[in-house]
C-alpha cells in the first residue's frame, strides 16, 4: 500500500510533531480507537485541514482516498501517500464504486479508513445529512465506525484560502464506536439510514454543530469528496423500466425504450400541498 | 365521445359471463352458486334494479357483509351503468345515514348483514334489500343487458380509512379496477387459474376485499367462499374445507394465525398467501411458514390505487420489504421538492398506475392535494428502495418526529417497544419541544413496568428516537386492517 515504506514512516511521523508544534490541539476519546483492526474513522467536514488534523491526532495510520490530481503535484506526491491517501480517479459514478473498493480492501486488510459522511464539505457551518456509503461499508466488511467531532479548523484555513494559519487551537472528540449490529438487518436499505443518522447525532454531540436533514454542497453532489454515494452510472429512478407515457407535460423520452431511464420522469409537486396535510 | 369507447365487455359487470355455467363461482355458509346460476340471478337482479329506476350514472349505497347478495346487487347495479358505493353493514344508523346522505344515493340496498339498519323511513331515499331484489320480477323477465361503459367510467365508490382526518370517498372506474384484476392474475407459473379457490373474509367495503378476493377470482372464473367475520379457528376451517389456494388478509389476521395452534395442515392447499393495509412483522411471516408451511407475500397499494401498486408474490422479496411495483406502475421517491432521491435515501412514494382513481367524490381539493394533472399519485408513504429495486415502506410523511434536526420515524419505534414483553399496543408521537423542536411520546397498552421499558428502549435506539414521555393507557385504537388510529393532532 502507497505510504507504508520507512521513508512514509519517517515523514508521517515528522508531520505529526510538526502539527503539534504549529497549533494548540486538545484531543479526547483517543481511548476509543482500536489499537489494532480495521474501523471507519468518520469526522464532520468543515475545511480542507480537516485532512491534515485528523489524521495528525490518532494513534495510528490513517488512510483515505484522495484525487488522482494530487499526484500530479510534487508538493503533494509524497505527502499525501504518507498520509495514508490511495490516488483514485473519482470523476464519476462508476468510479466511486472503484473508490469504495478500494476503500473495502484497506478495511479488509486490517487498517483504519477515513471517510467524511456529509460527503463534501459543509458550507453551512452546521452538520449536514451524513451519505449512506460509510454504512454501507461498514457492513461490508464488518467494521464499526469511529465518529469524530472537531473544531477549529475553519480557523486554521477558512474558505478560499489555501494556506493553514497558525497557532490556532484545534479541539478533536473522538466518540465511541457504533456497531453494524445493533441497527439491523445488512440488506434492508432502512438499516443503512438508521445507522448512519445515528453516526451523525453522535458526531452533532461532539462537535457541537447543529444538524439539518439535507446534504452538504446539493449541487456539486455528483462530485463530493469522499465517493461514499452508493450510486451507479446508470441511476435507476424508476424500479422497473418504463416509458413516460407522454401524456405529461414536459417528460423527456428516453431514447431507449428498454433501459433503466437515467432521465426521471419527474412528477410535478401539486401547488397546494402546505394547506391540509391531513389525511 | 365515439360510441366505440363504450364496450360490454369493459363493464366489470362482464367478468362473471365467460365462465363455464358448472363452475362454482360463490359459496357462503352451505349455499354455493354457479357460474350460471350467478349470471342469472344478476339478471333478474339488473332488470329489478331498473325497474326501480335505475340506471347509467345513478349511484347505489350498498350496506352488505361478505354475502352472495353484495356480490349479486353490486354486478347488476354495475351492469346498468350504476356506481356502487359499499358501505360497512355493521355501522350504527345514523354513522349510515350520515354516509348515504354525503353520497346522494338513488337507492340503498341492505344485505343480511345490515341489521343494525332498517327499512326506516328516516332515510330520504328509496330503500329495499338484497333479498327483495334477487327475488326479482320474474313476471317482467325484461332484457336487461349490460350496460357498455368507458374504461374511465366511475364503477365503485369507497370510502378511504380515513385514519387521521375527515374521511373520504375514492372513485374507483372500471379500467383502473380492472387493470388491478388482471395484474393480479398474472400469467405465467404463478397465474391464478379457474380451479383456484379464494377466502373472501376481507371487507368487501375495503379495496384489498373488494378487488383482490373477490373480483380478481370472479374475473379469472375461480370461486370465491365468503366469510362475513374473520375467526381464526372458523377461517382456518373454511380454508381447509374448501381446499382454499388464495388468502388475501390483514396483519391482525395473519397475526392471530400466526400466535394460534390451528392444525398445522390446514393450510395445505393454500397457494398464494397474501398481506396488505398495513405492515406483518417477520417474526409472522416466519412462524407462518413454519406452522403452516406458507409463505405470505407483502404487496403494498392503496384504494386510491384500485390496490395493488407493488407486490413480493413471486419474486423471492424480502421479508420485510412489500416487492417491487407491478409492470405499468411507474414508481418514484422524492425529496421534499419533488426531485429524485438517491437509491438507498428515504423519499415520499409517488406513483403513476393504470389503476389510478378518479379523484375524490365531490372533493377537488382534497383530490388536487394528492392528484397532479400529468397523472402522480403523492401518496403521502416514505420509502426506500434498494439495489436491486424492492420498496421498503418506512411510515407516513406526517406522523415524522423531527428532534434537534433529526427525522424519528414513528413506525420504527414502534416496532421496538412492541418488542417489550408485555406490551399489547402502542402509539408513538411527537409533541413541541422548546429546545429540540419536538420529542417523541409514546401511548402504551399493556402490563409493564414504564421505567422497565425506558430503560431498555434506551438500549435498542439511539437517543434521540427515545420517548421523552411515555403513558399507559387501556388501549390503542385501530382499523379491523391494523393501522393504528392517531390523535387528530394536526401535524
Amino acid at each position: 500500500m502507497p505510504g507504508s515504506d520507512a521513508t512514509s514512516r519517517v515523514v508521517l511521523g515528522g508531520l505529526r510533531r510538526l502539527v503539534h508544534q504549529l497549533w494548540d490541539i486538545e484531543v479526547s476519546g483517543l481511548e476509543h480507537v482500536p489499537k489494532d483492526g480495521a474501523a471507519l474513522i468518520c469526522p464532520n467536514h468543515l475545511s480542507f485541514c480537516d485532512s491534515i488534523f485528523v489524521p495528525a491526532v490518532l494513534p495510528r495510520r490513517l488512510w483515505a482516498i484522495g484525487k488522482a490530481e494530487y499526484m500530479d503535484s510534487w508538493k503533494t506526491k509524497h505527502l499525501f501517500p504518507a498520509m495514508g491517501m490511495i490516488p483514485v480517479d473519482r470523476s464519476g459514478g462508476r468510479k466511486s464504486m472503484v473508490a469504495l473498493d478500494a476503500a473495502a480492501d484497506v478495511l479488509d486488510a486490517g487498517h483504519l479508513f477515513l471517510i467524511y459522511p456529509e460527503g463534501t464539505r459543509s458550507r453551512s457551518r452546521n452538520l449536514h445529512k451524513g451519505r449512506t456509503g460509510a454504512a454501507r461499508l461498514a457492513m461490508r466488511c464488518g467494521v464499526p465506525i469511529i465518529p469524530v467531532g472537531h473544531t477549529g479548523t475553519l480557523d486554521v484555513q477558512p474558505p478560499g484560502q489555501f494556506t493553514m494559519t497558525p497557532r490556532k487551537k484545534v479541539t478533536i472528540h473522538i466518540g465511541a464506536p457504533l456497531y453494524v449490529a445493533d441497527f439491523g438487518a445488512i440488506t434492508d436499505p432502512r438499516t443503512h439510514r438508521r445507522m448512519i443518522d445515528a453516526v451523525m447525532f453522535e458526531i452533532a454531540a461532539l462537535s457541537g454543530q447543529s444538524y439539518v436533514d439535507t446534504y452538504a454542497g446539493k449541487k456539486d453532489a455528483a462530485h463530493d469528496d469522499t465517493g461514499t454515494r452508493p450510486t451507479a452510472p446508470d441511476q435507476a429512478v424508476t424500479v422497473t423500466p418504463t416509458r413516460p407515457t407522454g401524456r405529461a407535460n414536459g417528460m423527456p423520452q428516453p431514447a431507449d425504450e428498454t433501459a433503466t431511464s437515467t432521465q426521471a420522469p419527474i412528477p410535478t409537486r401539486p401547488r397546494v400541498r402546505e394547506a391540509a396535510q391531513g389525511d | 365521445m365515439s360510441a366505440t369507447d363504450r364496450h360490454t365487455d369493459v363493464n366489470l359487470a362482464s367478468i362473471i359471463e365467460a365462465h363455464s355455467a358448472d363452475a362454482t363461482a360463490l359459496i357462503e355458509g352451505q349455499q354455493s352458486i354457479t357460474y350460471g346460476e350467478l349470471r342469472s340471478t344478476v339478471a333478474r337482479c339488473r332488470a329489478a334494479l331498473s325497474a326501480r329506476g335505475i340506471g347509467v350514472g345513478c349511484r347505489v349505497v350498498l350496506a352488505a357483509g361478505n354475502e352472495i347478495g353484495f356480490v349479486v346487487t353490486a354486478l347488476a347495479a354495475l351492469g346498468l351503468g350504476a356506481q356502487v358505493a359499499p358501505i360497512n353493514p355493521y355501522s350504527p344508523a345514523p354513522e349510515a345515514r350520515r354516509k348515504i346522505e354525503s353520497l346522494n344515493a338513488d337507492l340503498v340496498v341492505l344485505g343480511e348483514a345490515a341489521t343494525s339498519l332498517t327499512d326506516d323511513d328516516r332515510y330520504d331515499v328509496d330503500v329495499t334489500s338484497t333479498g327483495e331484489l334477487i327475488a326479482g320480477h320474474d313476471s317482467q323477465q325484461a332484457q336487461s343487458p349490460i350496460v357498455p361503459v368507458e374504461s374511465a367510467d366511475v364503477a365503485f365508490l369507497l370510502s378511504t380509512s380515513g385514519v387521521s382526518g375527515v374521511a373520504k370517498v375514492a372513485m374507483l372506474t372500471h379500467g383502473g379496477m380492472a387493470w388491478v384484476q388482471r395484474s393480479l392474475i398474472g400469467d405465467g407459473h404463478q397465474q391464478l387459474l379457474p380451479t383456484d379457490i379464494s377466502l373472501g373474509v376481507l371487507p368487501v367495503a375495503h379495496i384489498l376485499g373488494l378487488n383482490i378476493a373477490v373480483l380478481s377470482t370472479l374475473r379469472v372464473g375461480g370461486a370465491v367462499v365468503l366469510q362475513r367475520r374473520f375467526n381464526p379457528e372458523e377461517s382456518l376451517d373454511l380454508i381447509r374445507h374448501h381446499g382454499v389456494t388464495m388468502v388475501v388478509g390483514a396483519p391482525p389476521m395473519w397475526h392471530q394465525w400466526a400466535i394460534g395452534d390451528g392444525p398445522p395442515d390446514a393450510m395445505n392447499t393454500v397457494r398464494f398467501a397474501r398481506s396488505g393495509a398495513a405492515a406483518l412483522r417477520p417474526a409472522a411471516v416466519e412462524r407462518l411458514k413454519q406452522r403452516y408451511g406458507i409463505q405470505v407475500a407483502q404487496g403494498y397499494g392503496l384504494t386510491e390505487t384500485s390496490a395493488v401498486v407493488t407486490t413480493g408474490r413471486g419474486i423471492d422479496a424480502p421479508v420485510t420489504s412489500v416487492g417491487r411495483p407491478l409492470p405499468d406502475v411507474a414508481l418514484v421517491l422524492v425529496d421534499d421538492e419533488g426531485n429524485p432521491v438517491d437509491v438507498g435515501d428515504v423519499g415520499e412514494v409517488v406513483i403513476r398506475t393504470p389503476g389510478l382513481f378518479a379523484g375524490y367524490l365531490d372533493d377537488d381539493a382534497a383530490t388536487e392535494i394528492v392528484l397532479t394533472d400529468d397523472g402522480w399519485l403523492w401518496t403521502g408513504d416514505l420509502g426506500v428502495v434498494d439495489d436491486r429495486g424492492f420498496l421498503y415502506l418506512v411510515d407516513r410523511m406526517k406522523n415524522i418526529v423531527i428532534v434537534s434536526g433529526f427525522n424519528v420515524y414513528p413506525a420504527e419505534v414502534e416496532d421496538v417497544i412492541m418488542q417489550f414483553p408485555g406490551v399489547r399496543a402502542v402509539v408513538v408521537d411527537g409533541k413541541a419541544h422548546g429546545l429540540t423542536g419536538e420529542t417523541v411520546t409514546a401511548h402504551v397498552a399493556g402490563e409493564i413496568d414504564i421505567d422497565e421499558l425506558d430503560a431498555w428502549v434506551r438500549t435498542q435506539l439511539s437517543t434521540y428516537k427515545c420517548p421523552s414521555e411515555y403513558q399507559l393507557v387501556a388501549e390503542v385504537p385501530q382499523t379491523p386492517t391494523g393501522k393504528t388510529l392517531r390523535h387528530g393532532s394536526p401535524r
